[in-house]
């Protein structure tokens, strides 16, 4: 929303310098994004008065006009009379009008803050000399125009400031609107001046005009009133109409038309207009209706019904649309015929045109929440339901009908035609509000006394009446003005102290609180341990998006079907809830590849949703936190990637004391976890301890593989973060042992097993073996070994052995050993090689 | 003919079904043959001749494209799951820890998190699929209340909404705090995470982005106390003494509603009277104290909320708000 300074001053003082002013309404009104200067780009344009006006020969659109400046500007080449020759392709040049003259030196406006600003200069058109120009709307950036240049119809005097006279040594205030959301009044200028005044310590009257609420219908008119019905209560708390006739197509005063053009609006004609002047100004929009094409329409007896759109109903908008509409829609209609959609556009087959001679103004409030379902539903974001929706009080319909009524005689002298209608169910009493001076000091934090606290409030026209209790406990009955449609509970009125006389002046102060020791979530330091952890193994974390494309879903091998699906998403990469963590991962590996990393591993912990996962005790989808991470390595052409990944699940696992056992994964195992991984080169996590499943380690299907275009060596896991931070809370993460002050031993021992034996089998008969022992025993794998083609393969581990109380001897240390094959060799039906 | 053609990719899907060298068949004399039969046709037969061999081509290389996945499938060998690594191998090494890296916002958040835990603050992540009543009900947006349309929210097919703000934790945070309120203590809690906003994405638009959201309730709470709060916050996480001021502001859910401000400060090149803004603030509404059965007239409350991503940006000097989720190694491997 734009803001004109100059508008603002003619209804406060303001005595700030304009840099004060923007702090001011900046830390107590409302952020302003951008001031513009505008002065600056008139300053040189001049009132002149067009002496004659004469054809250019050889020409046939050019004239030579001889201006009268008032002889104002300088260094510029006169005739004997004093006035200056200026060559102009206006089609509406003719003598004894007045302009706008731009003379040599100066900028045209229009072209003031581009790239390449247009300087006028003296020269020869077709070898006659003109100086400047003459200046169309569109030259002097008011708005579009190109029938000519700017036709003054004021009688203003030549070689003033057109500037100064149409006020446009102005400043623009861009506003940022979304702070205002619960603000009707602030989106007129008459409000938003009121708290100008205000956050300067001043008090502010309100107009006359905007404070008389009686609609004046006096004497008698040529026509009835119009018959008005509102036929839900729930659609529009009033509405007002009125007939004006001897409408001519006339223009607006030049200087309302400055004003709606330096804040965006383009001059139309006196009608139109004089809605958006009033809307400016007060935040009321109007709405005209050509009242003869009504009459076609719907007869000369019909009704006004203010109803809800009927499904299927049609309506051709002013903007050219044909709309159907639904029954959350309001419509204006003339007996069942839909003539407007109410709040927010009129219809084109009642739209006034330069044949108008009478027309309907209304004046009317609708309710908000249907407004901005049809906002949202049409893609309508005007001016008028942009303040429509903010929810503006039905007193203020009246007031802005008798203005519009007047400015309308005034502007082309059209006349009122019909007393006004007025329906008003929504009519409510004004809220009163008491509250304790303490308890306003209390939410502040501040020590303020009751009379600055009445002061401020009455400077915005609220009525404040101090009831005097004993000493520390006034109380303020506080009512707000018509206009402050918000006021309802005592934080409205504690918020407008507050606002009004700065936040920035409430002295900052520390809570005092319970002294309480605060344990870190454990889920919070699971994260930060897992990170930790990985990034101390060279991976990566990443963050990818929650919402993926299902064709990454299929990729991976899962079903669409499970994943909640995004019905409003702007791209349809983000059309479906991720199930897992691994296919957002692996679709980040090509990329990196193709950049040159070829080594490289990449992980991130994040939120996952199925739907097989149903809803929670609170009604909302399960969320699961998984870990998800994949290890690549372009160039390696030998060996499994799986075991490095499984090296990276036994590293994580280490660090809360986990031991896991590997399972084989089924085939037909389709689950959201397990389809994007291969289940002959994958395994399950199991925690041995607690037999908890933790997630799932491997290489990728075929299909995953090609789809993600993923090296030949990769490998990763996804885990279940909740799964263990329980398995996690209870093991030790270090498993110590006392160190032994005597020598130890250690022997390798090689079994040759079938092919199908498992590592496990070898190394959980070992230590079974061993666990008796009264030796600190440990066992690590040495070499497993299959030559090509063999049935068989060597298994080497090592043993270490270490007593407590004594040097171990050779004869203990073979006992050992031999316990350890026989049990090999029992349960693996292995041979020692 | 065409039943001829019918027969004939039924023929040549059995051969592909049998084959283990399934692409020889696209060389089969037959293919050889119908194309030879074209130049003898009607002119006008001739096109509708070609379709009809192109679409039997099409259907025998996807047959030949399942066969070969199918082969290669079959190829694959169970490997020893348990065993620490491959036949022939030696123990896998991880990557060198120079070039591991935590992410960027992870990062800060931890730190933000920190500095909010010291200060009494409990932490709890915020959910990323919620429904209307936490996201707005609750929180005093009526349905259709214009203030909704700041938030562009995803919706799914259900309804539910992908949060556009950390608030939608609010009420919860509340409710579970009543009990330890009314037995005399405070409620004193940050929530943080993931938020969506239906946006197109550019250099400083993001759909997906982090927001971390405070809320103290007790019984004295003041706007005062919430300045001096957030103040403290940032003196800690800048480590130097702060300017700060305020701009009004509206959300439904807080009144008086500000923006909260600091003076940018001289660690990340900052001049005095450069200000920033850091987060929107405010005493909590009493409808949304109501909504979780606390009773405004005993217990007041503040609450607050910001974006990590500018935090980090500030801190950094990062450019461009994609950088965040681009999953690139250059970006990533600058933050270790």
């Amino acid at each position: 929303m734009i803001v004109s300074v100059n508008w603002l001053k003619k209804f406060t003082t303001i005595d700030a310098t304009l840099a004060d002013l923007v702090d001011l309404i900046g830390s107590r009104l409302v952020e302003i994004e951008e001031v513009i200067d505008i002065g600056a780009k008139y300053k040189d344009a001049v009132i002149v008065h067009v002496v004659t006006c004469e054809k250019l020969e050889g020409s046939d659109h050019l004239n030579v006009t001889k201006i009268d400046d008032g002889q104002v500007v300088e260094g510029v080449e006169r005739d004997e009379n004093g006035h200056i020759q200026v060559v102009c392709g206006a089609p509406n040049a003719r003598a004894g009008m007045r302009a706008v003259w731009l003379p040599p030196k100066s900028t045209v406006p229009s072209s003031f803050d581009t790239n390449e600003p247009f300087v006028l200069d003296s020269r020869k058109l077709r070898g006659v000399m003109s100086h400047g120009m003459l200046a169309s709307a569109t030259e002097l950036a008011l708005y579009d125009d190109h029938t000519g240049i700017l036709d003054i119809a004021d009688d203003v005097p030549a070689g003033a400031s057109f500037a100064q006279l149409y006020e446009l040594d102005d400043h623009l205030l861009d506003i940022e609107n979304k702070s205002l959301t619960h603000r009707p009044d602030c989106f007129g200028i008459i409000g938003f001046a009121r708290e100008v005044a205000a956050i300067q310590g001043k008090g502010f009257t309100t107009p006359e005009w905007l404070r008389d609420l009686q609609p004046h219908s006096d004497g008698s008119y040529p026509l009835a009133p119009l018959k008005v019905t509102i036929d839900d209560a729930d659609l529009s708390a009033r509405y007002q109409a009125v007939v004006i006739s001897d409408i001519t197509p006339q223009a607006s005063p030049l200087l309302v038309q400055t004003y709606l053009a330096r804040v965006g609006m383009r001059p139309v004609n006196a009608v139109v207009d004089m809605t958006n002047y009033l809307m400016l100004l007060t935040g009321q929009p109007l709405h005209a209706f050509d009242y003869d094409k009504v009459r076609a329409i719907a007869g000369d007896d019909f009704t006004i019904h203010v109803r809800a759109g009927k499904p299927d109903e049609k309506l051709l908008l002013l903007d050219g649309r044909e709309i159907t509409l639904t029954a959350e829609d309001i419509v204006i209609a003339a007996n069942d015929i839909p003539l407007a959609l109410a709040g927010a556009m009129g219809g084109a087959a009642t739209e006034i045109d330069e044949t108008t001679t009478t027309i309907i103004i209304e004046s009317a409030t609708f309710n908000l929440f249907r407004l901005r379902t049809t906002q949202m539903r049409h893609g309508i974001f005007s001016e008028a339901i942009t303040r429509f929706t903010k929810g503006q009080s039905p007193e203020q319909t009246a007031p802005v009908l008798m203005s519009a009524i007047s400015l309308l005689e005034q502007w082309s002298h059209s006349r009122q035609a019909s007393a006004v209608a007025d329906m008003y169910p929504g009519k409510r009493d004004l809220p009163t509000i008491t509250i304790p001076v303490s308890r306003i000091n209390a939410v502040l934090g501040t020590h303020d006394a009751t009379l600055p606290m009445q002061a401020t409030l009455e400077n915005v026209e609220f009525s404040v009446q101090v009831d005097v209790h004993e000493e520390g406990s006034d109380s303020l009955t506080v009512t707000p003005p018509y206009w402050r449609s918000d006021i309802h509970i005592p934080e409205d009125v504690i918020e407008e102290i507050g606002r009004i006389n700065a936040y920035d002046d409430i002295e900052p102060s520390m809570p005092s609180r319970k002294f309480e020791a605060i344990t870190v979530g454990s889920f919070d330091a699971l994260k930060s341990r897992v990170r930790t952890r990985l990034v101390r193994a060279g991976a990566n974390e990443l963050l990818t998006y929650s919402f993926v494309h299902g064709d990454l879903l299929t990729a991976a091998g899962q079903n669409p079907q499970d994943s909640y699906r995004i019905i409003n998403s702007i791209s349809p990469d983000l059309q479906y809830y991720r199930q897992t963590i691994t296919p957002s991962l692996l679709a980040q590996v090509h990329p990196n590849v193709k950049n040159g990393y070829e080594s490289f591993g990449l992980f991130e912990i994040n939120k996952v949703h199925r739907k097989s996962l149903e809803l929670n005790d609170e009604d909302v989808p399960v969320e699961v936190s998984q870990l998800g991470f994949v290890y690549v390595d372009a160039k390696r052409t030998n060996g499994r990637a799986y075991y490095v990944a499984k090296k990276y699940v036994e590293y994580l696992l280490a660090e809360f004391g986990i031991n896991a056992r590997y399972e084989m994964l089924s085939a037909d195992s389709a689950s959201a976890l397990t389809v994007p991984f291969e289940h002959r080169r994958s395994a399950l996590i199991r925690d041995i301890a607690s037999g908890q499943l933790l997630g799932v380690v491997g290489e990728y299907t075929r299909q995953s593989q090609k789809s993600f275009k993923l090296p030949g060596f990769a490998a990763g896991f996804e885990i279940d973060m909740e799964q263990l931070r329980m398995v996690a809370g209870k093991a030790n993460s270090v498993a110590y042992k006392p160190q032994s002050r005597y020598p130890g031993t250690s022997r390798d021992i090689c079994f040759k097993v079938g092919e199908n034996v498992q590592y496990q089998q070898v190394s959980d008969a070992v230590e079974a073996a061993v666990a008796g022992a009264s030796l600190d025993v440990s066992v690590e794998p040495i070499d497993i070994y299959q030559a090509e083609a063999a049935t068989t393969k060597n298994i080497t581990v090592r043993i270490s052995m270490v007593a407590h109380d004594r040097t171990l001897t050779g004869n203990e240390a073979n006992d050992l050993m031999n316990e350890v094959s026989s049990a090999v060799i029992a349960t693996t039906d292995a041979t020692i090689v | 003919m065409q039943t001829d053609l019918h027969e004939l990719q039924q023929v040549l899907l059995g051969r592909i079904g049998e084959s283990v060298t399934p692409r020889d068949v696209l060389r089969a004399p037959e293919f050889k043959e119908l194309y030879a039969k074209i130049p003898s046709l009607p002119p006008e037969e001739r096109g509708a001749m070609g379709r009809e061999i192109n679409q039997l081509k099409q259907a025998v290389e996807a047959a030949i494209d399942r066969r070969e996945a199918e082969l290669e499938e079959h190829d694959i060998q169970q490997i020893d799951v348990t065993a620490p690594w491959e036949p022939g191998d030696a123990m896998p090494q991880l990557l060198s820890t120079e070039q591991g890296t935590q992410h960027p916002l992870t990062k800060e958040l931890d730190r933000v998190i920190d500095i909010f835990t010291r200060m009494g603050f409990q932490a709890i992540e915020s959910r990323q699929i919620d429904d209307d009543f936490h996201m707005f009900g609750a929180l005093n947006f009526p349905e259709n209340h214009p203030a909704r349309d700041g938030y562009d929210t995803f919706r799914t097919e259900e309804g539910f909404i992908p949060p556009a703000h950390t608030s939608t934790m609010q009420y919860r945070i509340l409710s579970e705090g009543k009990e330890k309120l009314e037995a005399g203590g405070q409620i004193a809690a940050v929530s943080y995470g993931r938020v969506f906003r239906n946006e197109d994405v550019d250099a400083t638009h993001e759909h997906t982005f982090y927001q971390c959201e405070g809320v103290f309730v007790s019984e004295t709470a003041s706007l005062s106390q919430m300045l001096g709060t957030l103040r403290s916050f940032f003196e800690a996480y800048y480590g130097q003494k702060l300017a700060v001021k305020t701009q009004p502001g509206y959300f439904p859910f807080t009144e008086p509603s500000l923006e909260f401000m600091i003076e940018k400060p001289a660690a990340i090149g900052g001049k005095p009277g450069e200000w920033l803004e850091m987060l929107g603030c405010g005493m909590i509404h009493p409808n949304v104290l109501k909504t979780a059965g606390i009773d405004p007239e005993v217990y007041r409350g503040f609450a607050w909320g910001g974006g990590i991503e500018r935090l980090v940006m500030l801190k950094y000097g990062i450019e461009d708000l994609r950088h965040f989720e681009s999953g690139k190694l250059q970006f990533l491997r600058n933050f270790s």
